[in-house]
């Protein structure tokens, strides 16, 4: 009797136990099915709305937010309004370039067929298409589909002979200055650093602002960015021809020491080792500083009253140079990927090549002030009369950063962690240069850290 | 004195546990030690098989191929590796160290004053209830080297002419960073300690003080004997916790300056999610948990032979 009684808790036990882990394994399945919680919506919309009335194809356009957040519902009303037979639904991405890659890389490489096209960084297309994580688009897009584009975009958007993504819209480095304040000191527009440095000094000197120039300088990408701008002009580089290491030069050196010597002089606040774009844009449009090196939006930032104290004091130009006749501005913006695994080629298709084409591009410039990519919107005056910005685009001097490497964010961030611990003044200049040579060779051949 | 040291009567384990009973036992326990073995022993031995290889994304999943210790040769000759080993196990043992003593100290604090007890125990909370991405953030606002709290503190005082930045220098990064993360999760060591000492019987602090102990001399042969299991409970819990630190620096430094605040978590994160190597991610992954289990096998044996040698 007692057996038994036992017996019995036992196996009661063993009944509850595995009832949980079946309902554990339910539930992963259930995750892994709709692995971007989307899927499963976009499923159930799609039968009901799709195929029952006509046919209309589902597809997902994953996002970050683009400064101004109307920007993507504005252009996917538009689309739909016109595609009957195609509905766009927007996926909210981070606006963090990183967590925003971390969740695309998880949900595609996990084999998700949703979102069925994404906007992605610039620098990903070497990486994303050799782990297979974007689609090639010769062969599913009109041969003549490339041409659209202001030169030397597709280029960026190419690993080994294929063209991985479709430029959406562009974006570079410019130097935002005060021009209230120069006026008032009788100074000019600066068109080399030493210049920038010079004026800057003057104006704090005269009490006029607090900060002279401010920038990028943390730890992250984006002072790969910026260094990548000096270095450049100094003549020197990332990587060499043959893919490795070039950057313990003495061309590298005097555009970190130029850098390390802003902060040094005062001109920079030594807080810029923690400065990303939004710290930065803060102190100059709170009117804390002369000078601002930073994206197109900075321009739309400053002149919006509600968050600027220099609306209407601002101007904008190329970035200076050394000594050559104009200095250089890294690539940056975003570019419409498709998901290989998407069920929805033509679709994803059919959405790209809308929004490249010249409808959408000019909604893009002219109301929000985005550079567009389509070479024939962006030479149309009446687009450039919107922003100085677009004024300047066929002045500026473009440079890329060293992202034909599928090991780029390896490279990068070799780069960028040690130029920023040369800029705390925690290690040399040259000692920092060293250091990164010898990382990002190991990054390029796949042992970065 | 020594010879009174009182110990808590032991738990007598029934000797006379008859086979059935204990078939039924391990019965009753299977359920549990699968699901464990599920949840937990899989993914274990899954990240050391994927240490093993070289993992390709593909489009139709991952290309596994076996390489050794390949990665892990990776790790062993890169500086930044060694650096992030460095910084997480010095970061830890520091943090956790402070945590303690200086939970100690808040917990007979609170343990003597009899009025708002749960109020000082509430108020105590409050740091560590806060999710460590906004008290992050929140530390990220004081500590700003332009318009931050701290600086207008200390410039107001006269302390100092000009603004610090406090998160500029390697070594102040890392203060700034470890005073963020005491301030945090010290109150779940008090609140352990606390729990811990409510435990203690009175009798025996009476019968000390009858024997004219004084309070230094019944702290060591009382309190913190009898406290051990809590202790060794917070700073396990902590030294677990510190190793795996991942907010607090993403948010507050993002490693930086240069790779000075890089943890062995963030270093992971990089290589799994960012650089998209996963062999390597996992053999950093793999190196935490030996690290983690070396560090608190070595913290155990210390603090046994240490409480031993007290109470001889």
């Amino acid at each position: 009797m007692k057996g038994l009684y036992r017996g019995g808790a036992i196996l009661a036990t063993l009944t509850v136990a595995g009832g949980l882990l079946a309902g554990c394994g339910t539930g992963t399945n259930n995750a892994s099915n709709g692995t971007a919680g989307t899927n499963a919506t976009t499923n159930s919309t799609n039968t009901a709305a799709g195929s029952g009335a006509g046919g209309v194809v589902n597809i997902v356009w994953a996002a970050p937010p683009i400064t101004h957040t109307g920007l993507r519902q504005t252009l996917i009303s538009k689309f739909n309004a016109e595609h009957p037979n195609i509905h766009v639904t927007l996926q909210d991405q981070n606006s963090n370039t990183d967590t925003n890659r971390a969740s695309l890389t998880t949900t595609i490489g996990g084999g998700a067929a949703t979102p069925d096209v994404y906007m992605g960084d610039v620098v990903w297309p070497a990486q994303f298409a050799s782990n297979q994580l974007a689609m090639p688009l010769n062969g599913v897009v009109p041969s003549n589909f490339f041409n659209r584009f202001s030169k030397g975009l597709v280029q960026g958007a190419t690993y080994q002979g294929k063209v991985y993504a479709a430029p959406f819209f562009a974006d570079s480095g410019f130097l935002f200055y005060r021009k209230d304040l120069l006026k008032q000191a009788g100074l000019p527009v600066p068109t080399s650093w030493q210049q920038v440095q010079q004026e800057a000094e003057t104006l704090q000197k005269k009490g006029l602002v607090q900060y002279g120039f401010v920038w990028q300088g943390a730890s992250y990408e984006g002072l790969t960015c910026d260094f990548t701008e000096y270095l450049t002009d100094a003549g020197g580089q990332v990587l060499n021809s043959s893919g490795k290491a070039a950057i313990d030069s003495p061309q590298a050196i005097k555009a970190l020491t130029f850098m390390r010597g802003l902060i040094t002089s005062g001109v920079t606040p030594k807080s810029v080792i923690n400065f990303q774009e939004p710290q930065s844009e803060d102190v100059f449009v709170q009117g804390n500083a002369a000078f601002l090196r930073n994206w197109s939006y900075a321009w739309s930032d400053s002149q919006n009253n509600k968050s600027s104290k220099v609306v209407g004091k601002v101007g904008v130009t190329v970035l200076p140079t050394f000594g050559g006749a104009s200095g250089y501005s890294t690539i940056g913006g975003w570019d419409l990927y498709i998901n290989p695994h998407t069920q929805h080629t033509q679709a994803a298709v059919t959405f790209i090549d809308w929004m490249t084409n010249t409808q959408a591009q000019t909604i893009l410039a002219k109301q929000f002030s985005e550079i567009p990519t389509n070479a024939q919107v962006a030479n149309d005056p009446s687009v450039q009369a919107v922003s100085p910005i677009f004024g300047l685009v066929s002045k500026t001097h473009y440079v890329s950063r060293p992202d034909q490497n599928p090991n780029y964010p390896a490279i990068s961030k070799a780069l960028y962690t040690n130029v920023n611990a040369a800029l705390t003044g925690s290690v040399s200049v040259s000692a920092a240069l060293q250091q990164a040579q010898t990382q990002i060779n190991q990054a390029a051949s796949g042992g970065g850290l | 004195m020594e010879a009174q040291v009182p110990s808590l009567p032991p738990v007598q384990a029934r000797k006379s546990l008859q086979a059935s009973d204990r078939r039924s036992g391990y019965g009753l326990l299977s359920p549990a030690i699968l699901v464990i073995a599920v949840v937990t022993l899989f993914p274990i031995v899954y990240s050391v098989f994927m240490s093993l290889n070289d993992i390709q994304l593909t489009t139709s999943g991952y290309k596994m191929s076996f390489i050794g210790l390949k990665n892990y040769g990776v790790l062993v000759n890169s500086g930044v590796f060694w650096h992030s080993v460095w910084f997480t196990v010095y970061y830890a043992i520091v943090t956790v160290i402070v945590e303690l003593v200086l939970g100690m100290l808040i917990a007979l604090a609170i343990q003597n004053v009899q009025r708002l007890q749960g109020v000082s125990i509430v108020v105590m909370l409050i740091p560590w209830s806060l999710i460590t991405v906004i008290s992050a953030q929140m530390w990220g606002y004081i500590y700003n080297g332009v318009y931050g709290v701290l600086n207008y503190i200390v410039t107001s005082l006269h302390i100092v002419s000009q603004p610090v930045t406090w998160l500029g220098t390697p070594v102040s990064a890392v203060i700034s960073m470890m005073v963020a993360d005491i301030w945090k999760t010290t109150p779940f060591v008090v609140i352990i300690l606390v729990s811990g000492l409510q435990m203690i019987p009175k009798d025996y602090y009476e019968a000390a003080y009858i024997d004219g102990a004084n309070k230094w001399e019944v702290f060591w042969n009382i309190t913190f004997p009898l406290l051990r299991g809590s202790i060794s409970l917070a700073a396990l819990f902590r030294i677990l916790q510190a190793f795996g630190v991942f907010d607090l620096p993403f948010v507050l430094t993002n490693g930086g300056p240069g790779n000075s605040t890089e943890s062995l978590a963030m270093l992971g994160e990089t290589s799994l999610f960012q650089n998209l190597h996963f062999g390597i991610g996992a053999s950093i992954a793999v190196s935490t948990v030996i690290l983690v289990l070396a560090v608190c096998l070595i913290f155990l044996s210390a603090f046994r032979s240490m409480v031993e040698g007290d109470a001889a």
